[in-house]
């Protein structure tokens, strides 16, 4: 018998870049929105702060990489919610973006694979 | 014929609830270059906010570090409020001016603590990153020895240790007297060199890997050895106090840190950053040789001076102290505990060759400090320690008669003395479990022991240490024990589970006891007892911070050999055996 692999398609990466400490609101955001789960790296970052003068102290040079992948259906509603709950219109508080992914593989119950493989 | 038009629900969704833009960002590259190009700049522009941007900006960062320090102070005041009231049904005293003084600590701590990461912690970082690469060993240990001593004169709480001087009683503990007044200078430069000394040591077990295990038992046996010696003698007895709580001083919001950064830096650049233990032990070096030295000290000024010459010399620096009393005073003390410290680490960081980016921030934190430290002594002095004081005052009185204390005794004594232990209980319960520091330690311990100490068990271990050291030395006081009947079995029991336990927990375990004596703690923890010493009528009042340090060292090392031994019994793989001697 030979392995199979469950290969996802229409997936895409969403990557969204915050102050540290403040990711978990925007995971929480984004899991309402119907994100399965959420990756979160820590990292440094330059911009907008660098341009500030004094007023660099309130932003965090320390910051955290969330990266969370998430069907085409939900794209665009995950996206404005995380945009919405990480205060992104504010000058300093992170950037974010899309890139699409060409396929991703996870474990996925047998069940629900036998269903979907055969709706096809 | 009706005609079926067809929406997308998903549509309607995205168009009533935030509408999108597409810009291309090829577009605002160009517009940023073009006005690069106008303004004749070469690299990037200064970002001009208006002011409601600026007010997004600050709000949440303000508002976070506001929260920080109310969430540290708020329940303690309150508790010390509700218990004087409602069990002891006394009054505060001026209380617009103690509320005043607690918002100035808040503030003041808080503006302290940011300036300390902007303006003091990147030349500690820079300075042990750099260092070892253009200089030796020997360079490295002596900006350690100097660090650690000038972080020493900067750590706000050694100013509450100064104050306490002012009450105690010269005739019946001269030497005290003498070492908190005439000879603070030098207790602070004995302070100040045991922490110097714990500096080198820590950077060599750093470097060198060495065993915890070894240091602490040597400090541990020295002071305990100069304890007992000193005890004997009637005039020096109550130095044993002073010096025991030295220990718990010296490890606040500057040294850790501080000496932490460097140690770290020093590590990562010998390449020997990758320990998991790195970090651990410098705190615990630093509250014992500080011990040692200041006992040391005590002998020193025994030796040079009759007990009636030492109350002639208390009572002359009493006259001199001109400054005490006015605002001035507290703005002054922070210059200095603040300036000579820049002055040296930057002088370090120029020798070390480390460049410090970002001036205009830097010299904006050092503002800051000075600022915070200034506002947080003026606090301490009006809130923190004068609601402490009140409360040491008043306390007694549920066992004891207080002259102008109305309805004293107000309990039977043996009640009386319980409700006294039972507040001592509750407040060093409360005090540690909101601790910030203990927190992170919390979350490193569960990840060294794979999850079998929990961050949760760690908290409580610690808190219920610190009760029970609290409570015994309210019960010392007010049994007027000395202070050695404890220290002599208690850091006796914690020798023996130190060569017990693992290296992680002894770490763990010793290092926990610095960590919760914080500068919101200290104050009010020593002002406390001697306003209590004072209305028991003991000699002094010290001591309860000694015995809140040895609380959680038997705790925590208690519970980690208690869960060591049932993983044993159940014959569950050991997950608390630590990397090093697991490799080996």
């Amino acid at each position: 018998m030979t392995l199979t692999i469950p290969v996802l398609t229409d997936v895409h990466l969403i990557t969204c870049i915050v102050q540290r400490g403040r990711a978990d609101a925007v995971v929480q955001a984004a899991i309402e929105a119907g994100a399965e789960g959420a990756t979160i790296h820590f990292a440094r970052g330059t911009g907008l702060r660098e341009k500030l003068g004094l007023l660099a102290v309130a932003v965090n040079a320390e910051k955290e990489v969330i990266s969370i992948a998430v069907s085409r259906d939900q794209l665009n509603y995950v996206f404005e919610r995380m945009f919405l709950a990480g205060k992104l219109d504010t000058p300093g508080m992170g950037f974010m973006y899309v890139t699409p992914v060409e396929r991703a593989a996870t474990h996925i119950p047998p069940e629900i694979l036998e269903k979907l493989i055969g709706e096809r | 014929m009706a005609e079926e038009i067809r929406i997308k629900y998903s549509d309607y969704r995205r168009e009533t609830r935030v509408r999108k833009r597409s810009l291309s960002f090829s577009k605002l590259t160009r517009l940023a270059a073009k006005r690069r190009a106008e303004a004749g700049a070469p690299r990037w522009r200064r970002v001009h906010l208006n002011a409601p941007q600026v007010v997004n900006i600050l709000s949440p960062y303000i508002g976070g570090k506001v929260g920080e320090q109310f969430r540290a102070i708020a329940p303690l005041a309150v508790y010390l409020a509700v218990f004087q009231l409602l069990v002891l049904h006394q009054h505060i005293e001026q209380p617009w001016s103690v509320f005043g003084g607690l918002i100035a600590t808040l503030v003041g701590l808080m503006l302290f603590m940011e300036g300390l990461r902007l303006g003091l912690m990147p030349f500690g970082e820079t300075i042990g990153h750099y260092l070892p690469r253009h200089h030796g060993l020997t360079a490295v240990l002596v900006v350690a020895l100097m660090l650690g001593m000038g972080v020493t004169f900067a750590e706000p709480a050694i100013g509450a240790l100064r104050a306490a001087g002012a009450l105690v009683q010269p005739q019946r503990a001269p030497y005290l007297y003498a070492m908190l007044n005439g000879w603070a200078h030098w207790l602070v430069l004995a302070v100040a060199i045991g922490v110097g000394l714990a500096a080198i040591i820590g950077m060599l077990m750093f470097l060198r890997s060495w065993s915890l295990k070894i240091p602490v038992t040597l400090c541990t046996l020295g002071a305990l050895g100069l304890t007992v010696l000193m005890v004997d003698d009637p005039a020096l007895a109550p130095l044993v106090g002073l010096a025991w709580d030295c220990g718990g001083v010296t490890t606040g919001p500057v040294t850790v840190p501080l000496v932490l950064a460097l140690g770290i830096g020093v590590a990562g650049s010998a390449g020997k950053g990758e320990s998991s233990l790195v970090g651990f032990g410098i705190v615990t070096l630093a509250s014992l040789l500080p011990v040692l030295a200041v006992l040391a000290l005590g002998l020193l000024l025994a030796a040079l001076v009759t007990p009636d010459q030492a109350m002639a010399l208390g009572r002359a620096a009493a006259e001199t102290s001109w400054t005490s009393k006015t605002p001035a005073a507290e703005i002054i003390s922070a210059l200095r505990a603040i300036l000579p410290l820049v002055v040296f680490l930057a002088l370090v960081a120029r020798f070390a060759r480390a460049a410090i980016a970002d001036r205009p921030v830097l010299i904006f934190g050092i503002a800051l400090a000075l600022a915070g430290m200034a506002l947080f002594n003026i606090g301490l002095s009006y809130g923190l320690a004068a609601l402490g004081g009140q409360t040491g005052n008043v306390v007694p009185g549920a066992f004891a008669f207080l002259p102008g204390l109305n309805g004293s005794p107000m309990y039977d004594y043996g009640i009386g003395v319980a409700v006294a232990v039972l507040f001592a209980v509750v407040l060093g319960f409360g005090a540690t479990i909101a601790e910030p520091a203990l927190n992170a330690m919390g979350a490193t311990v569960e990840t060294l022991s794979n999850g079998a100490f929990g961050k949760r068990m760690l908290i409580w271990a610690v808190s219920a240490g610190v009760a029970t050291g609290l409570g015994l030395g309210v019960l010392k006081l007010v049994l007027a024990l000395p202070l050695w009947w404890f220290l002599l079995p208690g850091y006796g029991l914690a020798l023996v589970m130190t060569w017990l336990s693992t290296e992680t927990f002894v770490n763990v375990g010793w290092d926990s006891a610095g960590v919760t004596t914080g500068p919101v703690t200290v104050p009010l923890v020593l002002a406390m007892g001697l306003g209590f010493g004072g209305a028991v009528g003991a000699v002094d009042g010290f001591g309860l911070l000694a015995l809140a340090s040895l609380g959680p060292i038997l705790s925590v090392l208690g519970l980690g050999l208690f869960i060591r031994l049932r993983h044993r019994l159940s014959a569950i793989p050991i997950l608390l055996t630590d990397p090093q001697e697991a490799g080996s």
